[in-house]
């Protein structure tokens, strides 16, 4: 049992839970962290340069390992042993866990796109969901600060649907590649423009991080510091103040509360010993992502708050919010037998295709009211348990014609924004509890006509791109069918989401509950709508800017 | 293409052993039926029509009761035989001729059997996953298939025939068009995941993947240089083709970093 000094109970070592870690500890605040993974270690765990053949099955993704074997995440993916969530009936989403010390860090995509004055005032230009407290001056600067620290590359562009990051805070991006460059070239000339990603990807050294050597997927975690993991960075920098102190295993229960429904601490299970243990503390802030950190508020109810802790609005686990995908490929004939080179890069976009319908959306030619990028898929990768192309026949024609079809194909990942709907959000399911005997989270799930629309003109664009490539593009699957499923982007957000006034939000803009004025909400939850540019930038961004706030409120005395 | 696997003494492959070295071990081996360790499950016996025409094995597998590796794996020393491996001896020989005539011994390119493709197909068969669980039914159906095809055409199983008449029932089921021969439809389909899985597997191994051209996972010291001056001019010609010169991309206005 800890000793009784930490002023700030943090509940999550991901995204927001490290990145508040690392602002609080560096104010002087000593922070504990509770993590309901184990503990993990980047520079002795990571798989880096292993080979496909090396692996059980190729490489391949099966229920154990999703996304391939590789794949940094342990204990998790779309389930975690002992920890089951359901759905309701005709609902059907995904919630990827990671139950390890800098959760999903470890293997994100490392995309990082600002938000910008648009995204963040959807509501005011179309009447729909929901605007976010504040504007998009107020955070820039602490846009500016989350990349630096982080280390992003990519280019200011001057596109509208990206804003520009201050002079000297991006560092520069790789060059692009030959499908890239003909994407480039077909978008063109539809009056599409590509531009570099903005990714938490080192391309020049920073503090004690390496730079990318340009091999071996971050999928798989990045034990040199150049793909951005909290494990290798934040965790690291607040641990060396002094401040932090991290307990691992540590499954959070319940939010405790004392008699006048304030705050006092946090009730967790210490699962190497299935142990139940309270610790107290002034201020507690969970960053447990979206779905855990509303799960945990829901199981927090009391007289006091008999909706949940926090949920006088009835908001929490409401706005659910994921990206919509979709995608579309197809063998660009020209492409066949290309000359062979490293193509590795920093193993995931160059270039993608920001958002360009911010000015048909205005003149209303579009019959959907967001936006969504392409991420493209194409490249030399890494053989694995799977090869491109409709075989016939034996021997050297055949093997000719794998030869011929690698890295020939071209595919576009559409992600776009979702619209809060009354149909999806979470509750608890009073019927299931997990292994620790708590109730379990329960899924609502529907696409909005929005989407559908949206995944239709995606569908469509993906179709004319890959046409003027000179492919030959079948006829396109109807968007209901073509749409993934919710979760499946891994963008959940919203289920705390943060607004102007108690009545239909759950914090303030700086992620304070309404409710509890010492109970603070760090994850993707507090997003009151969901942009489709990848929602960790801006988790870190928040958290930072918060964790900063709430330093100075303790400093104050104010809380 | 199968030069010395049409003996009267049926070919034997051993995992671990590439097919050239195991058969300098076929004399030595010849009287075992199958190899210590190997024959989990053998398919049982199968429903034979009389003739070539409209033949399917009746298969009845053992469901795979194994578990996987875990949710937790050491990812830095892969586990190497995570579940029971399920192939019998004689099937992992007849993968090994299959995936041979697939993928052939090509100049200083080893075939698909001497880069352990049969020890990958036993691997993935055996596997206690959904996708594996889906593709054992079809690759075994693919395997029985074949060798009653052999029986009843030429009166012998598949790996004691001679290259002609491996080739005779290759051609049949390899190919699938849209005026196909219905009487190997069904073989056709199953056979094409196979020879998918046995290009997978081929070109996933070390010499596969030199030999597809990846020439990635190697580290760079400074920025990364992008395409190479080949790869540059062959992409300036397929802009051409389409006529996309003109829009060639150019980089953004860097913000004066």
């Amino acid at each position: 049992m800890p000793a009784n000094k930490h002023q700030v109970l943090i509940v999550g070592s991901g995204a927001g839970g490290a990145m508040a870690a690392y602002e609080l500890t560096k104010a002087g605040i000593q922070v504990l962290l509770l993590e309901a993974g184990r503990d993990y270690d980047p520079l002795t765990e990571t798989p880096m340069f292993k080979r496909k053949a090396e692996a059980p099955l190729m490489g391949s993704g099966n229920k154990d390992k999703d996304f391939g074997f590789y794949d940094a995440t342990v204990d998790g993916g779309w389930t975690v042993p002992d920890e089951p969530y359901t759905s309701a009936e005709g609902s059907d989403f995904k919630w990827w866990r990671a139950r390890m010390l800098g959760g999903r860090t470890n293997h994100w995509g490392r995309y990082s796109l600002r938000f910008s004055e648009h995204d963040f005032k959807g509501k005011s230009r179309d009447g729909l969901g929901a605007d976010w407290p504040f504007e998009y001056a107020d955070i820039a600067p602490w846009y500016d600060k989350t990349e630096a620290l982080v280390g992003v590359c990519g280019t200011n562009t001057g596109l509208d649907d990206m804003p520009d990051s201050s002079p000297g805070v991006l560092q520069p991006p790789p060059k692009p590649r030959v499908p890239e460059l003909l994407v480039a070239a077909a978008a063109k000339k539809l009056g599409i423009t590509l531009a570099p990603m903005h990714r938490a990807v080192l391309t020049q050294p920073l503090d004690s991080r390496a730079k990318c050597f340009y091999a071996t997927n971050c999928g798989y975690g990045c034990s040199i510091g150049a793909a951005f993991q909290t494990t290798t960075s934040l965790l690291p920098m607040a641990k060396a103040t002094g401040k932090l102190e991290v307990i691992t295993n540590a499954m959070v229960k319940a939010v405790d509360t004392d008699a006048e429904g304030k705050v006092t601490g946090l009730v967790y299970i210490d699962k190497t010993t299935s142990t139940e243990h309270t610790i107290s503390a002034r201020v507690v802030i969970l960053a447990a992502s979206a779905c855990e950190s509303a799960r945990l508020l829901l199981n927090s109810k009391n007289a006091k708050h008999p909706k949940g802790l926090a949920n006088s609005s009835g908001q929490v686990g409401r706005n659910l919010m994921d990206s919509t995908g979709a995608g579309l490929g197809a063998q660009i004939p020209l492409l066949r037998n290309r000359p062979r080179y490293n193509e590795d890069g920093h193993t995931a976009n160059h270039l993608f295709i920001p958002w360009w319908g911010h000015a048909a959306q205005a003149r209303g030619e579009l019959n959907f009211p967001r936006g969504y990028h392409f991420e493209i898929g194409s490249g030399f990768g890494e053989p694995g348990a799977w090869v491109s192309g409709d075989f016939q026949g034996y021997g050297k024609a055949l093997k000719d014609e794998a030869k011929a079809n690698y890295g020939a194909s071209v595919s576009f990942a559409l992600r776009g924004e979702m619209l809060p709907n009354d149909d999806c959000y979470m509750e608890i399911d009073e019927q299931v509890t997990d292994k620790w005997g708590i109730p379990v989270a329960k899924f609502h799930w529907r696409w909005s006509q929005h989407e559908i629309n949206q995944v239709a003109h995606g569908l469509q664009t993906a179709k004319d791109l890959l046409s003027t490539m000179g492919a030959e593009v079948g006829e396109l699957p109807a968007p209901e069918k073509a749409i993934l499923k919710g979760g499946e982007i891994i963008h959940e957000v919203g289920t705390t989401r943060m607004g102007e006034s108690p009545k239909d939000s759950v914090t303030n803009q700086w992620g304070q509950t309404w409710d509890c004025d010492n109970l603070f909400v760090m994850d993707g939850g507090v997003f009151a709508s969901n942009p489709h540019k990848n929602c960790t930038l801006t988790i870190m961004t928040l958290a930072m800017r918060n964790a900063n706030w709430l330093a100075k409120q303790l400093q104050t005395g104010a809380l | 293409m199968t030069t010395n696997k049409h003996d009267e003494q049926a070919y034997q492959y051993i995992p671990g052993m590439s097919r050239r070295e195991s058969l300098k071990w076929l004399s030595v081996l010849a009287a075992s039926a199958a190899l210590p360790g190997l024959a989990a499950c053998t398919p049982s016996p199968t429903t034979m029509a009389t003739s070539s025409a409209g033949h399917w094995p009746d298969l009845k597998l053992a469901p795979i009761s194994a578990s996987g590796y875990g949710k937790d794996p050491n990812l830095i020393v892969p586990p190497t035989s995570a579940w029971p491996r399920t192939l019998s001896a004689e099937h992992l020989s007849l993968v090994a001729v299959l995936a041979d005539i697939l993928v052939p011994r090509d100049g200083d390119v080893p075939s698909a059997s001497e880069v352990k493709v049969p020890e990958v197909i036993d691997e993935w068969v055996s596997a206690p996953y959904d996708t594996q669980q889906q593709d054992r039914p079809n690759i075994l159906a693919s395997l029985v298939w074949i060798d009653d095809e052999a029986v009843l055409r030429f009166n012998r199983k598949f790996v004691a025939l001679n290259p002609a008449q491996q080739l005779a029932i290759m051609d049949d089921i390899a190919y699938h068009t849209d005026q196909e021969n219905s009487e190997f439809s069904r073989i056709s389909g199953t056979f094409n995941r196979f020879r998918q899985l046995v290009l997978a597997a081929f070109f996933c191994s070390p010499q596969g993947t030199k030999e597809i051209g990846y020439l990635g996972n190697v580290p760079i010291a400074g920025d990364y240089p992008g395409p190479s001056e080949e790869a540059m001019s062959h992409l300036n010609q397929v802009l051409t083709e389409l006529g996309l010169n003109d829009y060639a991309y150019i980089e953004p206005k860097s913000a004066q970093l």
